[in-house]
């Protein structure tokens, strides 16, 4: 469990590049970007959003995906023959070529009972979830500065994973906490990691409004305005 | 240095933003007439001629009261060429001569004379005459070639070669303060008669030596009866004057060489057993067939409105023989060919068809075999004049064709045995107004549209009615398809559609309407505005010249099974007195409407929103003492008007008192005026007062701010504008004044007065903004001046807008441009809900028609460019105003003396239906925005259907092929 943790929490490096060649959509976007980068208003940014959205970037699904890359390796089959293999193969050609019936192994079983350090490695380890959200902060903080308040592709996307990820993060708080089962101040992990994703999430708003992403202006609410209902009935003219 | 650099700086940003907004408005060669048509006219016509006298001759000009000077086609009635001279008294053309390959023409009063290449239409000289107003002209000939023609005027007598328009000599006519000096005549002598009368007097004869203008003979004979040569005289015979009094019903022969002083010899027409109509004044008709010989002894007498006799002067010069009586004859006409000369009769056959006869001058037989019919409308003018074209066939005998030009300024083109070769609706060349109304429904669909408008009758029935429709539908379909594909094989050119009145139904865009169209001469029209054939037309007789129209659409297409219907107002300028016309706009037919009575002159009127039980718009007219009259006039009518009778205005304006009031509608159908404007015509006068356009909408209520919040539009929808022009003239002290008045309480919203500025303004009133034209008389140059009017960053009252509750002015910009050019008429476009981008429409005197953007006349265009001006996509203020060639819609198609421009909104919101008006019409549309809601015309539907087939099949094998090669691993 907790080597899925870990595995979980390397893969979930936040590189833009990942992300993009993972997507279908990533050639658009690279076109877009070039060719009309400027002309990109604030109308199109909901069809961006949109597709940001709909796109398969369970990538960024935080340190507690528990969709795995294994997920996609379901297949598995049995290894008879020898030598073929890599693992298991080299250490039984090591030991001679004498075969084990399956499920054997030459190692004596590990002490399974817990002991006090693997107590305060789990602890450590269920911090280290805890942490993850707020320690993405600083480095979401350098890109926002990075990137500007233009409204083209490339913030635009940022602005989408930044959002994103935290949302996505709190609606799997329980999965989270299911990892974080075993830890005694479990609650007050929980608590740290929802608020670093609350924080992450206020961070993705504030860049949306310096953006000027959200309809806070008047201008904004323009479009809804229905022309005033007219009182009086005027007509004429000059005199015939 | 720094400047220069910021100037270069700014320049480039204007031009940056020009190519990223303007986009170009041109249309591409293969889009020519594909959209657009234009139809030339050139008015009623005053004179017209046959080019010669050969059956194959193709030519024949006319000169109108436009002061044009055409040529046709007499096979197919378009416009060889066409010389469009000034407008006004400047410019109308006085005489046509024709002689051989020149045309003679007397411009201006007398101002002009000149000479004209039939064959090419190009001017061979011009001669400019001494003053003095214009009498007559004719052609003189020295031993039987025509070299000379001969300009009567006033006071003088001028002769000029026919070769090169240089003046031979000049006369003074002796004792012209006293004799007027109406006619001259040459019979091809050695000498030039001029004559005069004194009214009620004498009649002064004056013979002039062709070589160097002297006077040879000058007599006068007494002649106390006549009042006027031009009226009551020609020439017959060897050079017989002869004369009709129609107050002792007698015909008096002189002869004008005579040596000796004899007095004029009476022929009583009693005793030629000839009887005039009671009350009418008898017209003579005489021919002339070549100017080196003496007229023909016989001649036209008119007795009455349709009875004319062909009478014969006796070789003695005294006696008279009566040919041949006609009658009835409307219109009669000779025409020569050859030696011989022919009578045109046209007679009334029945109640759709008048026939026109040839009679032989020499003894008033009936040629055979030359009857021809003119078909008479029901609906149109009768008959006005007749200008045959006589020729000799192979077998010596005489040919014609003939001109009919009816009293609705129609021209009609009639080949023997009767066939209509052409007709030209003249009329159009002087549209007053236009409105453009919606095509009905096709059957099928109409019959959906009132399945909806129906009451339930029962499930099953419902049922079955909507399967029955929605067949009919794919029916329709199915034959669009077919129609669609039986064409596609077909050249693009030999595709025809040919437009009739019942084939007549909306498109899917609602691009094609029909356009209703009253011209000044009373006749109205139904143009379809796809192809511009004339659907319809409508001649209103009794409509005095200069009456004063308003066309009114009461009940649009939408009320289905009602018919639309529109309302046409003829106001008498003379009495005053209105009258009514209500008409079917699709068919063109008058409808059986009670209408109301009008007994009291009528001074304005006013649409109303309020519609009756059978969807027609209530129409107020407002007589002379205030009081209302509504029409139609129901009871649910008069009800619903009682109960918002307080809610209704309406203003009036008298130029010439220069007073603007306002009306408030009573219950009782009274008014009471309630705010008064005097504007001191001392001072100024008001010259025009637009409001705005009940149909436009106007899609966003404010601006975007570079910083994002709003800066509201004052959009008062009873605004007026009120354009002034000062009396004073001088360049230093005229002034245009532009006054916006609430049109409810005539609150005067904002005045700007623009000084050492002068007329005519032209503008236009829309949204929330002014725009208008006019000559800046310091700096001698056109100026555009915009006026835009803002509610500030609050909204006041954002659901209901009532005049009576604003307590704040608004904002008003303003800011003017030099324009390079002197515009003639102005107009913004309109789409159906007004997100669009707004354009002018300006028509300049060169005939083209520029789409000016609105966004160029904007005065928020900032001098110094900022950030947020340029979030604004402001473009920063240039004084001059470009005008690009790649924005005139109309190409090469220029119209000629642009009256009027006509928007209406068509189904595509990108689109604009525009259609220009003067002596030509135009018709086109206009996409100020670009066509963002349609494909292209050229979109490759092939390639991109054909790429996704490709894709979707070649997803198909690959996902199969993927399947097979994981299976294969899988076994491996």
């Amino acid at each position: 469990m907790s080597d899925r943790i870990v595995d979980g929490v390397r893969k979930h490096t936040p590189s833009i590049l990942l992300f993009f060649d993972e997507s279908p959509f990533s050639l658009l976007w690279l076109w877009l970007s070039t060719e009309k980068r400027k002309q990109i208003k604030s109308e199109k940014i909901g069809i961006i959003l949109y597709i940001a959205m709909a796109s398969p970037g369970g990538q960024g699904g935080g340190a507690v995906s528990t969709r795995g890359a294994g997920a996609r390796r379901m297949k598995w089959a049995l290894e008879l023959s020898l030598g073929n293999a890599r693992g298991r193969g080299d250490r039984q050609s090591n030991q001679g070529d004498v075969m084990y019936p399956i499920g054997y192994s030459d190692k004596p079983v590990p002490d399974t009972s817990i002991q006090e350090t693997d107590k305060n490695l789990v602890e450590k380890r269920c911090w280290d979830v805890a942490l993850g959200p707020l320690k993405q902060i600083p480095m979401n903080l350098f890109i926002m500065y990075m990137s500007g308040n233009t409204i083209s592709i490339f913030p635009i996307m940022m602005v989408c994973m930044m959002a994103w990820r935290p949302i996505q993060a709190l609606m799997s708080m329980s999965a989270t906490f299911k990892l974080l089962e075993n830890s005694n101040q479990q609650w007050l992990q929980g608590l740290v990691y929802s608020v670093g994703n609350l924080l992450g999430s206020a961070l993705a708003i504030y860049k949306c409004q310096s953006m000027g992403l959200l309809p806070t202006h008047s201008s904004d609410w323009l479009a809804f305005i229905e022309p005033p209902q007219r009182m009086e009935i005027m007509g004429g003219g000059m005199v015939l | 240095m720094k400047s220069s650099v910021k100037m270069a700086k700014l320049t480039s940003l204007f031009v940056i933003s020009l190519s990223f907004f303007c986009i170009s408005e041109a249309v591409f060669e293969d889009q020519v007439g594909k959209f657009d048509w234009r139809q030339q006219y050139v008015g009623k016509t005053l004179f017209a001629h046959f080019e010669s006298n050969t059956q194959s001759s193709k030519k024949m000009f006319v000169a109108t009261d436009k002061n044009i000077f055409a040529s046709f086609n007499s096979r197919t009635g378009d416009l060889l060429w066409r010389h469009v001279d000034k407008t006004g008294p400047e410019g109308s053309i006085d005489i046509l001569l024709l002689h051989g390959q020149d045309a003679l023409m007397v411009v201006g009063d007398g101002r002009l004379l000149r000479s004209w290449d039939t064959n090419i239409g190009g001017l061979n000289w011009e001669a400019v005459l001494d003053t003095g107003s214009f009498q007559a002209a004719c052609f003189v000939a020295i031993q039987d070639t025509v070299k000379l023609v001969a300009v009567l005027k006033k006071a003088a007598l001028s002769l000029h070669y026919l070769s090169n328009g240089h003046q031979k000599w000049v006369e003074n006519l002796p004792d012209s303060d006293a004799v007027q000096y109406q006619a001259v005549y040459s019979g091809g002598e050695e000498e030039v008669y001029v004559l005069g009368v004194v009214p009620n007097s004498h009649l002064t004869i004056i013979a002039y030596s062709l070589e160097d203008g002297e006077i040879i003979k000058q007599r006068s004979v007494e002649a106390s009866w006549l009042s006027s040569v031009e009226s009551s005289c020609v020439v017959v015979g060897q050079g017989v004057l002869m004369c009709v009094d129609p107050a002792t019903l007698a015909l008096y022969t002189l002869p004008i060489q005579a040596e000796e002083t004899p007095e004029f010899s009476q022929i009583l027409l009693q005793s030629l057993d000839l009887e005039v109509s009671p009350g009418f004044q008898p017209v003579l008709v005489s021919s002339q067939p070549h100017p080196a010989r003496s007229p023909l002894s016989e001649f036209f007498l008119q007795l009455g409105p349709d009875h004319h006799v062909l009478l014969q002067l006796n070789a003695d010069g005294y006696t008279i023989a009566p040919l041949r009586d006609f009658q009835p004859a409307f219109l009669v006409s000779f025409a020569t060919t050859g030696k011989k000369t022919v009578a045109a009769v046209m007679t009334p056959k029945n109640e759709t068809a008048c026939a026109i006869n040839l009679f032989s001058v020499d003894s008033g037989r009936r040629l055979l075999d030359t009857t021809v019919l003119f078909p008479l409308e029901l609906n149109g003018g009768k008959p006005h004049a007749l200008y045959v074209h006589a020729f000799l066939k192979k077998d010596d005998s005489v040919g014609y064709r003939v001109l009919v030009q009816t009293q609705d300024h129609a021209l009609t083109f009639i080949q023997q045995p009767g066939r209509v070769v052409w007709t030209r609706e003249e009329a159009l060349a002087d549209v007053v107004t236009m409105e453009m109304v919606d095509l009905p429904l096709t059957g099928t669909q109409a019959e959906l549209e009132g399945e909806f408008g129906k009451k339930a009758d029962g499930l099953f029935p419902m049922v079955l009615k909507r399967l029955s429709s929605q067949v009919t539908l794919l029916q329709a379909w199915l034959a669009h398809l077919w129609k669609l594909f039986y064409e596609a094989r077909k050249p693009r050119g030999q595709v025809k559609n040919e437009v009739t009145i019942e084939t007549l139904s909306r498109d899917e865009f609602n691009l094609q309407k029909m356009m209703v169209m009253v011209t000044a001469s009373g006749k109205l029209f139904g143009i379809d505005s796809k192809s511009g054939s004339i659907l319809w037309k409508h001649y209103l007789e009794n409509v005095q010249p200069n009456a004063a129209f308003k066309l009114i659409v009461q009940r649009t297409t939408a009320h289905f099974p009602h018919p639309p219907q529109c309302t046409l107002l003829i106001k008498d300028k003379d009495t005053g007195l209105a009258t009514l016309h209500v008409f079917n706009p699709i068919f063109g037919r008058k409808s059986h409407i009670a209408l109301p009575a009008l007994p009291r002159p009528i001074l304005q009127s006013l649409l109303l929103p309020v519609i009756d039980q059978d969807y027609a718009k209530v129409l107020l007219l407002v007589d002379d003492q205030y009081k209302v009259t509504a029409f139609p006039s129901t009871k649910n009518v008069l009800q619903q008007l009682q109960e918002m009778a307080s809610s209704i205005f309406f203003y009036l304006i008298r130029s010439d008192q220069g007073n603007l009031s306002g009306f408030r509608l009573r219950k009782d159908l009274s008014t009471e005026r309630i705010w008064e404007v005097v504007l001191p015509t001392e001072v100024q006068k008001i010259v025009a007062v637009k409001g705005k356009r009940p149909n436009e909408h106007v899609h966003s209520q404010g601006r975007v701010m570079g910083d994002r919040s709003v800066l509201y539009k004052y959009l008062n929808p009873n605004l007026l504008a009120v354009v002034t022009e000062s009396t004073d003239t001088h360049p230093e002290r005229a002034f245009v004044g532009v006054f916006l008045v609430d049109g409810v309480t005539g609150r005067i919203i904002h005045e700007a007065v623009q000084r050492k500025a002068r007329g005519p303004v032209h503008f236009v009133h829309s949204e929330n903004w002014v725009v208008y034209e006019y000559w800046n008389t310091k700096s001698r140059r056109n100026e555009f001046s915009v006026l835009e009017l803002f509610e500030g960053t609050e909204l006041y009252n954002s659901t209901v807008f009532s005049s009576l509750d604003r307590p704040h002015l608004p904002q008003v910009l303003q800011q003017t441009y030099i324009f390079p050019s002197p515009i003639t008429t102005m107009e913004a476009t309109l789409t159906e809900k007004g997100i669009t981008s707004r354009h002018l429409l300006v028509g300049l005197p060169s005939g083209a028609i520029l789409s000016l953007p609105k966004m160029f006349l904007d005065p928020r265009r900032p001098e110094v460019v900022t950030e947020h001006s340029r979030e604004e996509n402001l473009i920063p203020y240039a004084p001059e105003m470009p005008i690009r060639t790649e924005w005139f819609i109309n190409y090469n198609q220029t119209v000629a003396r642009v009256k009027g421009i006509y928007t209406a909104p068509s189904g595509l919101e990108s689109t604009c239906l525009v259609v220009a008006y003067g002596l030509d019409i135009y018709q086109t549309r206009v996409y100020p925005s670009k066509q963002f809601d349609v494909l292209k015309d050229d979109y490759d539907y092939v390639l991109i259907s054909s790429v996704l087939f490709a894709l979707f099949f070649a997803t198909m094998i690959s996902k199969r092929l993927a399947q097979v090669k994981l299976l294969n691993r899988a076994w491996r």
